[in-house]
């Protein structure tokens, strides 16, 4: 494993720089370096799949194995929920191609990696179609998205599509085996396998629960500290709420969503989204339960975009809940 | 005179003399538009409402032979309404006077209640104004209730300020009198003092109270003011919030809140935060909540201007209120902390942990909301855990931000 010694987050240190540090992924990695020996024949990319399963991680690779060290200086990395509207990314890629047009070496073209498509709207995707096909010549462009469907047909024709699944816990737990070895900490066994129970298939996640757990104790991660982390860190807190909801205590549930509100300046539709979440997380609901939940949640995330007050709309969610819970009664 | 006339029409005061109180106001407004070489081009009348401020400039403008041309809140002042009336009008000046029909010594530029301002519809209307308030060459004359509203304050540059304050009792009451005489009313001096007094200084609606209790037998007594008093009383939160909770029907409560003049927002803020109290079991309380749900969600498309669809919102947190009449028992009312919250998410620290985000985001390759969930809870433990952690100059936070993250949930 590749270590990039100046790094300090854990995610950015033990990240793979090029495609054949990458333990995971097989068929994807093969796939791209077909397209390394031939750079001229690479299409533009769209990589779709949850967080943390290394989309990110193998654009950066391939930005490495097209451009070396001099990566930086042909790759633009722009986030499509951080910059303001569709009218920036043309300018920023405007700009961009026009500086970089010459390309490196045998490549002619420059990388732009566009992280988050799926949080576009449908005209800017439109827009953004016509940016691609406007600079093609002179660019290729990886698109990052968590669902494929939500990017309009014309884009994903021009894309060769990559689906990236959920992690394998074997191979999470190997390689958070692999950095407590490079930090000298020792982790054990069950340490690890809480956190990737509770990681999900995120490994990104997983490797800040165990960075942090790390900071706690000098040399040594148990479960305990564990859990000590993931209970503070906010998820934790939102399925506490949820559960206090579900058990009918809503005063005590509300005030843990106020906690949340106020400890992580979180907004009502990023605790939405995580209650919904947290909701396909929770071992004793059946499949059922949560589909029902689901729905009262949807119903909840569209009230909010036409509201006013996002606490009115949450704390009418966790009476649904609480009315929710009542009425499944004995199994809570 | 006619008698189909709405009193507060009939006496409209014809001269300047016959506007009761504010005397200095009144020389100070009447000196600025005699005076040949005026300090300031425009004038701007600010008070609360009935203390006579249109009433003076239409006297003044009689008695100084001004003609008037006037814009006020019905017309709407975006920038080019207020070019295509207001411009004319200051710049054909020398047409307009040397016409037979006007003898005059020219125009008045009157711009009434120019706090009504809308922020969307009249998009540079404040702008317009001043523009026109430097080109002009004749008075302009502005009336304005509450002269604090932020986006006035570039008109209060180029504006001499002239306040009006509340009229006194005494010259209401007389003036209720003079009124009572020449409509052959026969009142008392008490239910006339009532007036007066629940008028708060208001002349206009002074005369509108006289007109409405007395028209009808051209008598009035003590009596007759009392519904007054209850007809204006403001109703506060706590008896609004007690009527409304313990209303047996959505009529009564929908009734209540017609009569409350409490602040909408807060209303639908405080009916949330004491719903848990009033109704304990779930089903009640989901469907009382879903109720003030979609209340909240006509507020929301209320916004600051759609005030047509009020009603709807009233209707909805109505039926909130009698989702079980029955099962209502009194109870104490609570605050929760989401104000605090409010409180506490500045603007200012909302720009810090964005700012914090996107520090994240450049060193880890991520977007600021991936970097607020799942990087920003981890960081702030390990910055709370280590001291002398290397990782604010890696991410190269500010001490500001460092301090920000490791108090981060202690709101």
């Amino acid at each position: 494993m590749a270590v990039n010694e100046e790094a300090l987050m854990w995610v950015e240190k033990y990240r793979p720089k090029n495609l054949n540090e990458v333990v995971d992924l097989h068929d994807i990695v093969e796939s791209l370096k077909a397209f390394m020996k031939k750079p001229k024949t690479m299409p533009h990319l769209m990589f779709a799949g949850i967080p943390g399963t290394g989309k990110t991680t193998l654009a950066l690779c391939i930005a490495h194995e097209l451009f070396g060290p001099e990566w930086r200086s042909f790759t633009l990395e722009l986030n499509a929920s951080d910059e303001r509207g569709i009218d920036t990314v043309r300018e920023r890629v405007k700009d961009f191609s026009r500086y970089s047009r010459s390309g490196f070496g045998n490549v002619p073209f420059a990388l732009i990696i566009l992280d988050e498509c799926d949080q576009m709207t449908g005209p800017a995707q439109t827009a953004l179609r016509r940016i691609m096909e406007t600079s093609s010549r002179t660019s290729r462009f990886i698109l990052i998205c968590n669902q494929s469907s939500k990017i309009i047909e014309p884009i994903q024709s021009r894309c060769a599509i990559f689906r990236f699944s959920r992690l394998d816990k074997q191979a999470m737990k190997e390689q958070l085996q692999c950095i407590a070895k490079k930090e000298n900490v020792n982790l054990l066994p069950e340490a690890a396998e809480k956190i990737v129970d509770y990681s999900e298939g995120d490994l990104r996640h997983a490797i800040n629960a165990l960075q942090t757990a790390s900071a706690y104790k000098e040399g040594v991660v148990d479960e305990k500290t564990v859990l000590l982390v993931i209970g503070e860190a906010s998820p934790m807190q939102v399925q506490k709420m949820i559960r206090k909801a579900l058990f009918g205590d809503f005063i005590e549930a509300r005030k843990t969503m106020y906690e949340i509100m106020g400890s992580y300046g979180f907004s009502g539709s990023e605790i939405i989204r995580q209650i919904q979440r947290e909701i396909f997380k929770m071992s004793d609901l059946t499949p059922e339960q949560k589909a029902d939940l689901s729905n009262v949640i949807g119903e909840y995330d569209y009230r909010l975009t036409q509201g006013a007050n996002s606490d009115i709309q949450l704390s009418a969610l966790l009476a649904q809940f609480a009315k929710f819970g009542k009425a499944i009664g004995e199994t809570y | 005179m006619n008698n189909d006339l709405l009193w507060v029409e009939k006496y409209r005061p014809k001269k300047i003399e016959d506007i009761v109180g504010n005397e200095e106001a009144k020389s100070c407004f009447v000196e600025w538009l005699k005076s040949k070489r005026r300090s300031k081009k425009a004038v701007l009348l600010y008070g609360p409402p009935g203390v006579g401020k249109t009433a003076l400039v239409n006297a003044a403008a009689k008695e100084f032979e001004f003609s008037i041309i006037e814009m006020n809140a019905s017309d709407t002042r975006s920038e080019k309404a207020i070019n295509e009336v207001a411009k004319p009008a200051t710049s054909y000046i020398a047409l307009d006077s040397f016409s037979a029909a006007n003898k005059g010594k020219g125009n008045i530029l009157f711009l009434d209640e120019v706090d009504g301002i809308a922020g969307n519809e009249d998009r540079g209307g404040v702008g317009a104004i001043i523009k026109i308030v430097e080109e002009a060459r004749v008075p302009v004359v502005m009336a304005a209730n509450d002269p604090d509203v932020d986006k006035l304050r570039p008109l209060k540059k180029v504006c001499l300020l002239i306040r009006f304050q509340q009229i006194r009792i005494p010259l209401i009451i007389a003036l209720l009198q003079k009124i009572c005489l020449l409509e052959r009313v026969k009142a008392d001096f008490e239910p006339l003092e009532h007036i007066a007094q629940n008028s708060k200084g208001d002349v206009r609606s002074a005369i509108n109270d006289l007109q409405s209790l007395s028209e009808e037998n051209h008598v009035l007594t003590l009596q007759d003011t009392m519904t007054l008093s209850s007809r204006n009383k403001d109703i506060s939160m706590a008896e609004t919030l007690t009527g409304f909770f313990s209303a047996k029907s959505v009529a009564e409560a929908s009734s209540l809140l017609s009569r409350s003049s409490v602040d909408y927002d807060e209303f639908i803020m405080s009916v949330s935060d004491n719903l848990p109290r009033r109704y304990g079991d779930p089903d009640e309380l989901a469907a009382a909540y879903d109720f003030v749900s979609q209340a909240d969600i006509f507020r929301g498309r209320i916004g600051t201007e759609h005030w047509f669809l009020l009603k709807y919102f009233f209707n909805a947190l109505s039926r909130a209120a009698a989702v079980a009449p029955e099962s209502y028992k009194p109870f104490q009312f609570i605050s929760p902390p989401i104000r605090i919250i409010t409180l506490f998410w500045t603007k200012g620290k909302r720009t810090m942990l964005d700012s914090i985000c996107g520090k994240i985001g450049a060193q880890c390759h991520v977007s600021h909301s991936i970097a607020k969930h799942d990087f920003v809870p981890f960081v702030k433990i390990m910055l709370q855990n280590q001291k002398s952690s290397p990782l604010p100059s890696w991410f190269k936070f500010t001490p500001e931000e460092v301090d920000f993250l490791t108090k981060m949930n202690k709101y």
